[in-house]
């Protein structure tokens, strides 16, 4: 380099320029971003499962600490949230952003993040474990098992079965609403656990012992009354809507846009809600259908949160 | 002696603009009774499809929009309207198409390379903007080379 | 050729701007311009290569594709010429190698100095760089990683050609974006040329070719004293600095003033240059404005088989057919003219009016790409890698197209003003071969016909 003052300013220049763009950027983002972190960051890649889904896929923490998630998007726009009960939904991530939360969970066990917009036709796989361990605590809690779920296994119900499809069966809840306080209502079907585990034909079959004067229309409109008589709530609607539409369709008609793409077709509720038992509904939407493409939702919703959908799709299938 | 040669000059300038200024303003009478459209458009991975949509000038249009591989977006030139469309999630919107030409909806939402690429074209007819343009384009040609042809002739 | 100050109404720029003048006489006037525009560069190749893939939140690509092509095409080459060639950072580094030093250097440049081919002197190179990067120009606009490797490419053939052949031949001759750059630069108000060209004849030491101490011979290996069209010279200002007469100037003039020049019968280069710009402004918006998905998965390489028939059918149109529509066009208006030229002489000559239109054709669909996306620069300049960053602020500012209702208006109106333009060129062409105007029109009819398919081909693409 020939050597005067212009060139030796130009040639730091260039140096600064060349060496210190990459240097800075990667220096920033590897080293100095973490170090003035106030709590661990986890830099979390966030891909379509074809393309490596959440990686890394495995986070673990101990009880109480605080840490902060990034989930950094590439390809498509991606919902995350994680649960099961924890109510955090970071709300769609869009490809080149950036989502960021900052938690500290009290109460060990395995919670999930995952995906929960339509994404890909692997999107249900789109899940990552975070596992919350207390360090003093000795060996892992095993998985709550479910009452429900072993209640079924017992008595040796096949969860799994062809559902037998309501043919011409179209009742009215609101019709049935209106007719409510005309009819005897034999005291089990008020209570919401027998509801759970008995079919509607075999509550239509009780009204109609308590009710042999009245007329099947009507006793069919206050059966379908009174197992979708909780209105949904915002929240769950919501869920549904994120979780199940896509496959299931907007109303439960089985006719979403994913509902060509998975093993078995998804079910329209409406076809098979006169002889579903409750609790099936919910043994599946926990434990998944087995080679069916229906994904196990047990690790991503509570117990209580189930309930509320089971109760939900009662209120599609009737409405 | 110098005005005369001068006055066709400046007459064949006034023609000109008349000419433009009468292409470019004279309203074209619509020949159709406006109406009420329902549109369904389904978004996916680098289309939109009806991709290109002709109604007519002064109908009012119900749209639903789908999405049925990943989360799309909907913007609609000239409209200002922006949707976000979730795949099973399906929104519907009304707008009323009082101007003619070519409005462009494109997608809003990254959903993938070849997502600033992923549009369709919404037409509302008759399409006086190209039409203008094009008459526009062959009177300036013609009006140049006629021009030329004046001005070099004994 | 003489020319005097006054000759077709020329402006000594610097003349004028005696400051100015100092600025683009001193030696560090390209090079600290080249270092500036050297951060931004490294950026987004660094942006490319390890940035997010999303193409809308990486500088790499909106800086690029979006910001820097708009300046680049809306701005520069139409205002300012050649300019951009003046202070891109592409063969600053191989120059620099050359030079020995970045603001002056070693007066014999380090280079092999290899002659590049005779049988290469053209623009077949640039014509060839250009088709490629059109064929996988839907990758490279989307695909960060693919854009950064382009331009790294780029920049080592830069300055592998460097080290090989003499000064600028890269940017002579192989450049694709100098291509079109320099050809449509012929349009500009601006231009840089002698003032007195006798007193290049009379002057015995030629101090623009061989350079003295302050500054190089003419890197771009022409002879300043014949320079009479914007296309051969790359603005570098080197014989601004080394003439010793003070005979090199900037001027300002009537835009297109070197267009309608005579034209050797042997550029059919030049000539193929245009064809090709005008034809790939036509196809880019129908391709990646238009509405018809399977040619965009086509040019997007989503299947190869899809790629290999758009590339078939793309070099077609470019190579093919529009370059045969246009000499039937041009044959026919020779028939019927008394000009004595041949076939090809006419068709070099008549290519150089497709060259307004074809640049307003560039602007149109850059207008449009640039006011659509513009916003984006927004996010980018505060999350350049779409890291999350958020250095000023405006990591989340959405994505708002400007003016969506009247930008095909606007394309309207400059495709008009660049038809009317290139039809005006093609009489001025037709006039100089005939004078008396006898046959003028009919020799320019055809031309001019092919001007208007094109433009209402364009405006049913934009507008219709």
């Amino acid at each position: 380099m020939t050597q005067t003052r212009g060139n030796r300013a130009a040639l730091v220049s260039i140096v600064l320029i060349l060496v210190g763009i990459p240097t800075s950027i990667l220096g920033y983002q590897y080293w100095l971003r973490p170090a003035l972190a106030e709590h661990r960051v986890i830099d979390i890649a966030t891909r379509v499962p074809e393309n490596g889904g959440f990686s890394p896929d495995l986070v673990r923490a101990e009880v109480g600490e605080t840490i902060t998630l990034r989930f950094a998007v590439d390809d498509v726009a991606h919902g995350i949230a994680i649960g099961p009960g924890l109510d955090i939904d970071l709300g769609q991530i869009d490809p080149g952003h950036v989502g960021e939360i900052t938690l500290t969970l009290d109460t060990p066990g395995i919670y999930t993040y995952y995906c929960n917009t339509w994404c890909s036709p692997s999107h249900w796989r789109m899940r990552g474990i975070l596992e919350v361990v207390d360090p003093n605590a000795s060996g892992s809690a095993d998985a709550p098992s479910d009452p429900i779920i072993e209640a079924l296994i017992a008595a040796s119900v096949d969860i799994d079965a062809e559902p037998q499809l309501s043919e011409g069966i179209l009742p009215d809840r609101s019709h049935g609403e209106q007719s409510f306080e005309t009819v005897e209502v034999p005291p089990n079907l008020l209570d919401p656990t027998w509801r759970l585990s008995h079919t509607p034909a075999e509550g239509l079959v009780a009204l109609r012992a308590k009710n042999p004067g009245s007329g099947d229309d009507v006793l069919t409109d206050v059966t379908a009354y009174l197992w979708s008589e909780p209105t949904p709530t915002i929240e769950i609607k919501e869920l549904f809507a994120k979780n199940c539409a896509a496959c299931h369709g907007e109303r439960g008609a089985g006719d979403g846009p994913a509902a060509t793409s998975t093993i078995e077709t998804p079910v329209a509720f409406a076809d098979v809600a006169w002889f579903r038992r409750g609790d099936i509904w919910y043994a599946k939407i926990r434990r998944g259908g087995m080679g069916t493409d229906m994904p196990n939702f047990g690790t991503l919703f509570t117990v209580e949160e189930a309930r509320l959908l089971v109760d939900y799709l009662w209120y599609l299938s009737f409405k | 002696m110098t005005e005369n040669p001068k006055r066709p000059v400046v007459a064949r300038r006034a023609t000109l603009l008349l000419v433009v200024l009468a292409i470019l303003l004279v309203p074209i009478p619509a020949l159709h009774t406006t109406g009420s459209r329902d549109i369904v458009i389904d978004a996916s991975q680098y289309e939109y499809s009806p991709s290109r949509l002709n109604i007519n000038r002064g109908d009012t249009v119900n749209v639903t929009l789908a999405a049925s591989d990943v989360v799309h977006g909907f913007y609609l030139d000239g409209y200002e309207i922006d949707a976000r469309i979730e795949p099973g999630i399906s929104q519907q919107f009304t707008f009323t198409a009082d101007r003619s030409g070519k409005f462009r909806y494109r997608c809003s939402v990254a959903c993938g390379p070849l997502h600033p690429f992923m549009i369709g074209e919404l037409v509302v007819g008759p399409n006086e903007p190209v039409l203008r343009a094009s008459v526009l384009a062959v009177v300036a040609v013609a009006a140049i080379l006629l021009g030329a042809r004046k001005r070099r002739s004994a | 050729m003489r020319q005097s100050p006054t000759d077709g109404g020329r402006l000594d720029v610097l003349g004028r701007m005696p400051r100015l003048r100092r600025v683009v006489l001193s030696r560090a006037f390209q090079p600290v311009l080249m270092l500036l525009l050297l951060a931004p560069f490294a950026l987004a190749v660094v942006a490319g290569l390890l940035g997010t893939s999303a193409g809308n939140r990486n500088f790499g690509i909106v800086f690029v594709w979006i910001v820097w092509w708009a300046v680049l095409m809306v701005l520069l080459v139409p205002g300012l010429g050649r300019v951009w060639c003046t202070v891109c950072p592409i063969p600053a580094p191989g120059e620099w190698i050359q030079r020995r030093g970045i603001i002056g250097g070693v007066a014999k440049l380090r280079t092999l100095g290899l002659r590049w081919p005779r049988r290469l002197r053209n623009m077949w190179v640039q014509n060839a760089g250009f088709l490629m990067l059109a064929l996988f120009s839907t990758i490279i606009l989307t695909r960060p990683s693919v854009s950064a490797a382009v331009i790294v490419g780029l920049t080592g053939t830069a300055v592998g050609m460097s080290l090989l052949f003499e000064k600028r031949t890269f940017c002579k001759y192989v450049c694709p974006i100098g291509g079109f750059i320099g050809l449509y630069s012929m349009v500009a108000p601006i231009e840089l040329r002698v003032r007195d060209a006798q007193v290049c004849v009379d002057h015995r030491s030629k101090d623009c070719i061989t350079g003295n101490e302050n500054g190089y011979g003419c890197p771009w290996m022409i002879y300043p004293g014949k320079l009479d069209r914007n296309l051969d010279c790359g603005f570098c200002t080197e014989c601004l600095k080394t003439c010793t007469m003070d005979n090199v100037v900037i001027n300002l003039r009537r835009p297109g003033t070197d267009l309608g020049k005579p034209v050797s019968a042997k550029r059919i280069d030049e000539a193929f240059k245009a064809l090709i710009m005008l034809a790939c402004s036509i196809i880019y918006p129908a391709v990646l404005f238009g509405p018809w998905a399977t040619v965009k998965e086509w040019a997007g390489i989503e299947s190869f088989g899809g790629w290999l028939i758009y590339a078939a059918a793309f070099l077609t149109a470019t190579l093919v057919f529009m370059p045969g529509l246009f000499w039937l066009a041009v044959s026919r208006g020779q028939k019927r003219s008394c000009s004595g030229l041949t076939i090809r002489q006419a068709f070099n000559e008549y290519a150089h009016a497709l060259i307004p239109l074809g640049l307003a054709s560039w602007i149109a669909f850059s207008v449009g790409f640039a006011l659509t996306n513009g916003s984006y620069a927004l996010a980018a300049i505060s999350d350049p890698l779409g890291w999350g960053w958020n250095l000023f602020g405006t990591r989340e500012a959405g994505w708002t197209p400007y003016l969506s209702g009247t930008a095909p208006a606007i394309q309207a109106a400059i495709l008009l003003g660049g038809l009317i333009f290139s039809v005006r060129t093609s009489l001025r062409i037709g006039f100089r071969h005939d004078p008396s105007g006898t046959t003028t029109m009919q020799a320019t009819a055809p031309v001019a016909a092919f001007l208007l398919a094109c433009t209402l081909i364009l405006l049913r693409l934009y507008l219709g």
